[in-house]
């Protein structure tokens, strides 16, 4: 809306009825009509000032007042009323505020802009914690379902393996070799698809299982391992380094050591060769540890496939005849790593021989050797 | 026709402004203009089977006023409120319930309406993060959208059922 002056008068009288109105800036108001049909702003107030009639001094003071009309707003005002004794009438005095606007303006602008900005790092900051949450309950989810999967597929399996051998027994000797030599397949692979659901299973419960901190020997768990693995003659097991009683997890430290000694065994390409178990607690700006090396003198396993043995159901090439599934890595750094330890490959084949596979094993939440 | 004085409050930035031109012109303007002192205006609001008409003056407030506004007189002869929060900034909803308490202990009787402002910014409304103040009271809680015009009406016209309902 167009300037219109910086002040305007309207008077009105004792029933609030406008008699008279002079500037520019008042132009819209009506003459003969309720003072407050036009000022909108008076309506409900006009009945307050109307009551004070007679009375001296401002009745009402309206500062920062914009009436916002159809064609547009009308200008920013002060709004000041007072009793005009020698005219029998009120006086509406309409003054432009002054020119501060802009500065205000500008001061609200920065101080929504502020909050704005506030409010979108709260509003980022919950919607990664959302994210994350769901990203949690995705993960269960899959884990549940792999565990199920795994578990419900086992029955049928084991149902077919027998079937087989049934079948088996029920076709007459001498059997033709051909045949012999397809059913001993067909069992190898229902043995083979058995043992793939079990450690499936295994590896999908790690996360799943409640345990309860003890105090565990490790060297006595260590060597309860080496004792129970099925050593080819000439494979020889020694201990290094200092092996602690800690307050740990059992059953999870039994799996790691297993299958890191299993792993050794199993890729092992020699009749004989050497596997070495170390220990040792070790301090870092991550936390405490206890640190097992396992180290051993096969073939190696070349630094571009490291990452892919500690996967499930990843195996080198060369390794593909051997028993197994694959499993065993993927089953010490799921753990380890539940843990809030890690798994760690040195190997440098081709060009070396030998692997060492390190675990450092969380003890700053259990261990109690005070 | 009647007519009837309705304060629009609420934290700076919450739509105030946009609600209101929303209501009276049918418009939405994306760029802020933030409000200096008070802009007033006038909405007709229609006659229906269960409703006479009446006319209500929106007082749009400057959102720096905070909870002095209840001392100002700008509040004199207020018969309802409507007190705005902004969805996409959940400590504004915290504000707007300070509010909604001091505008009944100042005008008691009058009718306040609670309103969630932008809530087109939000994928899913369920997912708003509503503190207990806000919800623990026995007021309705509006959720609108100045952008689209979602429910600007509703809260008008059911200040309005009140107001003479009550006779206010």
């Amino acid at each position: 809306m167009a300037e219109r002056g910086i002040f305007g008068l309207v008077w009105f009288d004792g029933d609030g009825i406008v008699t008279g109105r002079y500037g520019r800036l008042v132009d819209y108001v009506a003459i003969g009509e309720p003072v407050s049909n036009s000022v909108f702003a008076l309506i409900g107030i006009d009945q307050l000032v109307l009551k004070q009639r007679g009375e001296r001094g401002v009745l009402l003071e309206l500062p920062n007042v914009s009436i916002v009309i159809a064609a547009g707003a009308t200008p920013r005002v002060n709004l000041t009323i007072l009793w005009i004794s020698e005219q029998d009438k009120f006086l509406m005095l309409v003054g432009r505020t002054a020119s501060q606007s802009d500065l205000e303006v500008e001061l609200s602008r920065q101080t929504r802009a502020r909050l704005m900005a506030e409010a979108e790092v709260v509003a980022k900051s919950n919607e990664l914690a959302r994210v994350n949450a769901g990203l949690e309950q995705a993960n269960g989810d899959l884990e549940q379902y792999a565990s199920i999967i795994s578990h419900d597929l086992k029955a049928p399996m084991r149902a077919l393996r027998y079937l087989v051998e049934d079948i088996e027994m029920e076709v007459a000797d001498p059997k033709p070799e051909a045949v012999q030599a397809k059913f001993d397949a067909l069992k190898a692979q229902t043995r083979r698809m058995a043992d793939m659901l079990t450690a499936l299973l295994d590896y999908s419960s790690v996360t799943s299982k409640r345990l309860v901190a003890e105090a565990v020997d490790t060297r006595a768990l260590a060597d309860a391992v080496i004792a129970s693995m099925p050593t080819r003659t000439g494979m020889k097991f020694s201990m290094a380094g200092d092996w602690p009683i800690l307050e740990t997890l059992r059953a999870p430290l039994d799996l790691v050591v297993r299958n890191l000694v299993d792993n050794a065994i199993k890729h092992h390409d020699r009749e004989s060769g050497a596997i070495t178990l170390t220990g040792s607690l070790t301090a870092s700006t991550g936390g405490d540890f206890f640190q097992i090396a396992v180290e051993d003198d096969g073939p190696g396993i070349p630094a571009d496939a490291h990452d892919a043995v500690l996967m499930p159901f990843r195996r080198l090439l060369a390794a593909r005849n051997l028993e197994g599934q694959g499993m065993g890595l993927a089953l010490v750094r799921r753990t380890v790593e539940r843990l809030g330890g890690t798994i760690s490959i040195m190997s440098s084949a081709p060009s070396a021989r030998g692997t060492t596979v390190c675990v450092l094993w969380p003890t700053g939440l259990w261990d109690d050797r005070s | 026709m009647t007519a009837r004085k309705v304060m629009l409050l609420g934290e700076i930035g919450v739509g105030k402004s946009s609600i209101v031109q929303r209501l009276v012109f049918d418009k939405f303007e994306a760029t802020y203009k933030p409000t200096i002192g008070v802009d007033v205006y006038r909405y007709d609001v229609p006659k229906s089977d269960v409703r006479d008409g009446i006319t209500l003056i929106v007082w749009d407030t400057d959102g720096n006023f905070g909870d002095t506004i209840f001392r100002h007189v700008y509040m004199k002869e207020a018969s309802a409120a409507v007190i705005v929060s902004d969805a996409a900034r959940p400590q504004t909803l915290s504000h707007a319930a300070r509010l909604a308490d001091g505008f009944a202990e100042a005008m008691p009787g009058r009718p306040v309406a609670l309103v969630v402002n932008k809530i087109d910014l939000l994928s899913d409304p369920q997912l708003l993060d509503v503190p207990e103040e806000f919800s623990s009271r026995s007021r309705k809680i509006y959720h609108t959208s100045a952008k689209t015009g979602a429910n600007i009406h509703s809260v008008f016209h059911d200040c309005a059922d009140i107001i003479l309902r009550r006779s206010i």
